[in-house]
């Protein structure tokens, strides 16, 4: 079956290369560390032990190579072909997700406060998140992994638009 | 410029007499009490209860005086301030414009001493954080105004009323609670939530009972079954009792009046309770039935406020009554946007299949288990399982529905509690589409209205997906129209 389109409109722009790198590496830690796991189990249960133990000796390491097929060969280069974002006249727009996908558009009369963060694998490849807060708990807009001084621009340009056009916010 | 500074007040010194009473203040040494009780025991008999009680009474009555002596607090033209604290001095300045309601409390020992407690919400920068100014004990009239002062931002010296039900020429009475409406309270689950939790302890208690006590019970001459229907009829009765008692208790002579620019709410059988919200924060309404209230068309309607802390509360506006009430409150509130639109087939089919699948795989194992053990319990619950699916498939297919009006839009979902938000388009302050790879499969899509009241978001589970930036367009600003696919922009 042939996917439908999509609801809504694409956001016009994509991200930087730079954050499928990044994701990449939040894969490989993701897969270290449940590998560690999963080599703990295998070290440390013995094959003897009753009950489940012999199928999960196959089912967890299975479980693990899938996971890291995905998290680093796969689920980044499909994050960023969805991750899309776009600061409109009158509004920011995103979209996000990856199996899931969610788009959020906030007006920018409505914007409370702009926030830049850089997490440190972001600042190992030059990169930071752009939030912007509203009013409501759910409509916050998060733009993933800009480069950042173009983060530095977008929330400058948001954050003085939003105080020209502020109305109530709420 | 600085505002002048208004003169600080302090609340009356009968408040030492009834923290002291209540023990105020002495509570929070509790948990350092019942270690050294344990520590020296009873050993002493009488004398030694009657020096604790009196001990601990000077104590709170000493608590209670220090706090009493260090809090005051002011409302200006601008701000209120209060400062309070024993040892560090605590200052806070409330801004008037961040004030978003004021609540006159009046509990029964206050009641006793004529003072009231006044809550004052404020709303902080971030969204979802509040914080309070409590002033407690403070006589009727300041507390009134108190009130009337903060919500007008003015001080009008001197012209407080004694009672809390004033009479300007102004006044509407918007509803008034009617005892029948009682008659709802078993079927609502918060209202039951509170005598089940006694039934279940009566039980427990039962339970523990040492046996000679129950003993005796058989040789009656009644038929096992019996004790138990009558046990069981019991349990019931006291549980629909408790549960009318409570709501009572709550709700007694709840009173809803438009005085001016603000609603008005009283209540409270012991606790008196005023609340008042400014009718101009309101963003819209919510209706919701739980599946008792359903079927015998109770409903409770609540108000969707900007800024209010404990909206689930004080929100409320018809905690309990007729569907009809409900809706014609609703409506004064909030335009009515029409009848909801139904979701689209595919909706109900993916219910059913969610339902189905949980039902086919605990049936698929209870024929494992038949095969492999010869147990038939997990199988009969799996064909029950399966069967009842549809039928909550369908409830939960019913409660989908969404509707556009000229200046406002609703939202309703839910089988347990069926909630629908009437909402202004004013209201949203964005959107978000959510569409899962199952939905996009069945062309459907989640829509939230974010807003900056209520519960934050409303969800319009699962409509048509080529209906989105329509009903985003046509239930909020122009802006919405970024939504609109290229190809179908006008």
């Amino acid at each position: 079956m042939t996917t439908a389109p999509s609801p809504v409109r694409e956001p016009a722009w994509s991200l930087p290369r730079a954050a499928i790198g990044l994701w990449t590496t939040e894969g490989a830690i993701s897969a270290v560390f449940l590998w560690l796991g999963i080599g703990a189990f295998l070290l440390f249960v013995p094959a003897s032990a009753g009950g489940p133990v012999p199928v999960l000796r196959w089912v967890l390491p299975t479980l693990g190579l899938a996971q890291l097929i995905v998290s680093v060969g796969i689920s980044p280069w499909v994050k960023h072909r969805i991750h899309r974002w776009e600061i409109t006249a009158e509004a920011a727009y995103t979209r996000t997700g990856w199996l899931t996908q969610t788009w959020t558009l906030v007006p920018i009369s409505r914007i409370q406060t702009v926030d830049v963060t850089r997490g440190v694998l972001q600042q190992m490849f030059g990169l930071a998140t752009v939030a912007v807060l509203t009013a409501s708990s759910q409509g916050t807009v998060r733009i993933w992994h800009l480069e950042h001084g173009m983060a530095q621009r977008v929330a400058d340009d948001l954050a003085r638009r939003a105080e020209m056009v502020r109305d109530q916010a709420t | 410029m600085p505002p002048p500074l208004p003169a600080a007040r302090r609340t009356s010194p009968r408040v030492v007499l009834v923290h002291t009473v209540t023990f105020k203040q002495a509570r929070q040494l509790v948990p350092v009490l019942i270690p050294i009780l344990a520590a020296t025991g009873f050993g002493g008999g009488m004398t030694t209860v009657v020096l604790l009680a009196i001990g601990i009474t000077l104590l709170s009555l000493a608590a209670a005086a220090l706090s009493w002596w260090r809090f005051s607090y002011a409302d200006g033209p601008a701000a209120v301030v209060v400062t309070r604290g024993l040892l560090s001095r605590s200052v806070r300045t409330v801004p008037n414009d961040r004030i978003r309601g004021v609540e006159v409390e009046e509990p029964v020992v206050h009641r006793l001493f004529g003072l009231v407690r006044v809550r004052i919400d404020a709303a902080a920068g971030t969204a979802g954080q509040d914080e309070e100014v409590l002033v407690d004990g403070v006589p009727r009239a300041e507390g009134d105004r108190l009130r009337v002062a903060v919500l007008t931002h003015r001080a009008p010296a001197g012209e407080p009323s004694a009672d809390d039900v004033e009479t300007p020429a102004e006044e509407e009475e918007l509803f008034r609670w009617r005892n029948r409406w009682l008659l709802y309270a078993p079927l609502v689950g918060s209202y039951l939530a509170l005598p089940a939790a006694g039934v279940a302890a009566l039980f427990r208690l039962g339970d523990e009972l040492p046996d000679p006590l129950l003993d005796p019970l058989p040789d009656v001459e009644v038929p096992g079954g019996w004790v138990i229907a009558l046990l069981v009829a019991g349990g019931l009765l006291l549980l629909i009792a408790g549960s009318i008692i409570g709501a009572a208790v709550v709700n007694w002579k709840f009173r809803l009046v438009r005085r001016g620019g603000t609603l008005v709410a009283v209540r409270g059988l012991f606790t008196r309770r005023h609340t008042e919200l400014e009718i101009d924060r309101i963003r819209g309404a919510s209706v919701s039935q739980g599946l008792g209230m359903r079927w015998v068309g109770a409903a409770r309607t609540g108000a969707l406020v900007t800024g209010l802390a404990d909206a689930e509360r004080r929100g409320q506006l018809l905690p309990l009554g007729p569907r009809g009430e409900g809706w014609a409150l609703a409506h004064r509130l909030v335009e009515d946007p029409g009848p909801l639109t139904a979701h689209p087939p595919a909706a109900l089919r993916r219910r059913i299949v969610r339902a189905l699948v949980l039902g086919v795989l605990v049936t698929a194992g209870g024929a494992l288990l038949l095969a492999t053990t010869g147990r038939w319990d997990l199988l009969v619950a799996g064909v029950v399982l399966t069967v009842l699916g549809v039928p909550l498939a369908r409830g939960l297919y019913a409660g989908l529905g969404h509707a556009v009006g000229p200046r406002s839009f609703s939202v309703r979902s839910g089988w347990l509690v069926r909630t629908e938000a009437v909402l202004e388009q004013r209201a949203v302050i964005g959107w978000q589409v959510r569409q899962s790879w199952f939905q996009r499969r069945a062309g459907l899509a989640t829509v939230t209205a974010c807003v900056g009241a209520g519960s934050g978001g409303y969800d319009a589970v699962d409509m048509d997906a080529a209906e989105v930036p329509a009903f985003t367009a046509a239930a909020s600003g122009p802006w919405a129209g970024a939504l609109a696919p290229a190809g179908a922009r006008d």
